[in-house]
């Protein structure tokens, strides 16, 4: 299966602290990919690091290839306008512009090929409450109107990859289901997505597969099926019911 | 009291006043960066066109243009210089750094140009317009009609254009803007280049009214600053308002009371105003 992003001994570390260890990784063409791991294990850290994008200054080391092509190097806005779109957790839609012209600062990239394109139109049928609170501005959305925000901005950036972190945080239960239920959507079209989210029994019923990540470092890997059969998945994150077999 | 020659007076200060803080109201008011070496690099604006226009033959137009342009070249260098500071929107460090910058300019053009005052001469400067009892010289007039040009443009891409609205996004989370694939330093190098050409083109318009002083610019800050902070941070449109509110109180404090104290008043004034109304006119 040909490799749409791929980490190669990944490793970043904030001052003396090592806070993602020699990471391997790769998302395939049409692959919902999940990251999944208790609090501080480092799945902010590595999906940031994959966009080359921090708000702290850490030191990055390994490769990251997109299509094939290195692009450790790269600062974040260029690997943005290159179709690695990163949707980050918490801050991700500008709160003092209104949603057009959060949205009218995308611009998509000379080079279309290998691209998900999307209209204006396909992504306002994808998020129509975004087409009523248009002229509103980012501090007046709510969490779930502002995560469709930030989903749509990176839609309309013509994205060959998308990364989201904690897609799910903030939102109410019912939302949860819908914003995966859109992502699983566009994964079905064939755009990759990495999704980082706690939620990782809702997250499970999405992915093709599943990365766990303990302290910085991976520790198992397999589909989704597989994975919700793991010890330490179903004692970590499905709960007591889930390891006497109501999960199954 | 002429109450109509005051009033043109104070038009004519406010206007020079809005000027000057308008690359100052940009850079606080858009781009969230302080930049205490403004009134120094209005100074040495005004003397890079006296020197051009003293040593050289060439006309004034031609001088300003090429202060502009040497000023533009000093707005790049200060922001490659201060660029991890400028990203993290450390504004305690930006504000002892361009003080910094600031006593070296002044340092600099004392050295170069000496501590005698000088005056920019211009043909606009000895040409009167008189309307009955009141006159103004075809300088002021330029400065008013420049200054109101060159607010009304700014508002404009400032709130009207994509360019504008990628200033705003990068002025709140120059880091967020990295993912939709602006390039934040290269933003914020325009914003600089910005505010050095609009402070230079004040310099150059300003100044020929005054004798000029390589030990001014202080004035011009604590001026500026009271414009940005009164007319609402972020506001393009409060800015010019106060500045020409600004320019009035002078000039009328200066004939009613005297002009010795108006730089006292003016701050007796901030005080009030941000006292009954913290926000200024309002905010962003």
């Amino acid at each position: 299966m040909t490799e749409i992003l791929s980490a190669r001994s990944l490793t970043v570390r904030y001052g003396g602290n090592t806070a993602v260890h020699d990471v391997d990784l790769g998302i395939g063409a049409g692959r919902m990919v999940a990251v999944a791991g208790a609090n501080g294990a480092g799945k902010s850290t590595l999906v940031n690091a994959l966009a080359g994008w921090s708000r702290g200054y850490p030191v990055v080391s390994g490769d990251v290839l997109l299509d094939g092509q290195n692009i450790s190097r790269l600062p974040p806005h260029q690997r943005s306008r290159g179709g690695l779109q990163h949707v980050p957790e918490g801050k991700n839609v500008f709160s003092e512009l209104t949603v057009e012209e959060n949205l009218a600062l995308v611009r998509l990239g000379e080079d279309h090929a290998g691209r998900f394109l999307f209209s204006r139109s396909e992504v306002i049928d994808l998020f129509p409450r975004l087409h009523e609170r248009r002229h509103h501005k980012g501090s007046a959305l709510s969490g779930g109107e502002r995560q469709m925000l930030a989903m749509a901005r990176a839609l309309l950036a013509g994205p060959r990859i998308l990364l989201l972190d904690e897609p799910s945080v903030g939102l109410a239960p019912r939302l949860i289901g819908e914003v995966l239920a859109v992502v699983r959507s566009l994964v079905d079209r064939g755009l990759p997505v990495l999704v980082v989210d706690q939620n990782v029994r809702a997250v499970l019923e999405f992915a093709d597969e599943l990365y766990l990540l303990e302290r910085g470092r991976i520790v198992g890997h397999g589909s989704a099926a597989s994975m919700k059969n793991d010890d330490r998945i179903l004692k970590a994150y499905l709960g007591d019911l889930a390891v006497k077999g109501d999960l199954q | 009291m002429n109450v109509a020659q005051q009033a043109i007076n104070g038009l004519v200060i406010g206007s020079g006043y809005a000027c000057v803080a308008l690359g100052w109201t940009i850079l606080l008011g858009a781009a969230r960066l302080v930049n205490f070496a403004h009134g120094q690099m209005y100074m040495l604006a005004a003397f890079i066109c006296w020197f051009i226009l003293t040593r050289s033959g060439i006309g004034y137009p031609l001088a300003a243009a090429i202060s502009i342009v040497a000023m533009a070249l000093l707005g790049v260098g200060m922001q490659l210089m201060m660029g991890r500071l400028v990203m993290t929107q450390n504004l305690t460090s930006l504000m002892i750094v361009t003080l910094g910058f600031g006593y070296i300019l002044q340092g600099v053009a004392g050295l170069l140009f000496g501590g005698a005052p000088h005056t920019i001469t211009t043909e606009l400067v000895q040409q009167k317009i008189q309307f009955g009892d009141v006159w103004f010289t075809s300088q002021e007039l330029l400065i008013f009609v420049v200054t109101l040009i060159l607010y009304g443009v700014v508002w404009l891409v400032l709130q009207r254009t994509r360019q504008g609205a990628i200033i705003r996004s990068v002025a709140e989370d120059p880091k967020l803007a990295q993912l939709f694939g602006i390039d934040s330093r290269s933003v914020y190098i325009a914003i600089f280049v910005l505010e050095a050409v609009l402070v230079a083109l004040a310099a150059v318009l300003v100044a020929p009214r005054t004798p000029i002083l390589t030990s001014m610019g202080f004035e011009e800050v604590i001026i500026t600053f009271v414009i940005v902070v009164l007319g609402g941070i972020g506001n393009v449109g409060g800015a010019l308002i106060v500045g020409m509110l600004l320019g009035l109180f002078t000039s009328f404090f200066g004939a009613l009371v005297t002009p010795a104290y108006t730089t006292a008043a003016i701050f007796a004034v901030l005080l009030a105003f941000l006292i009954a109304k913290p926000e200024g006119l309002r905010t962003r």
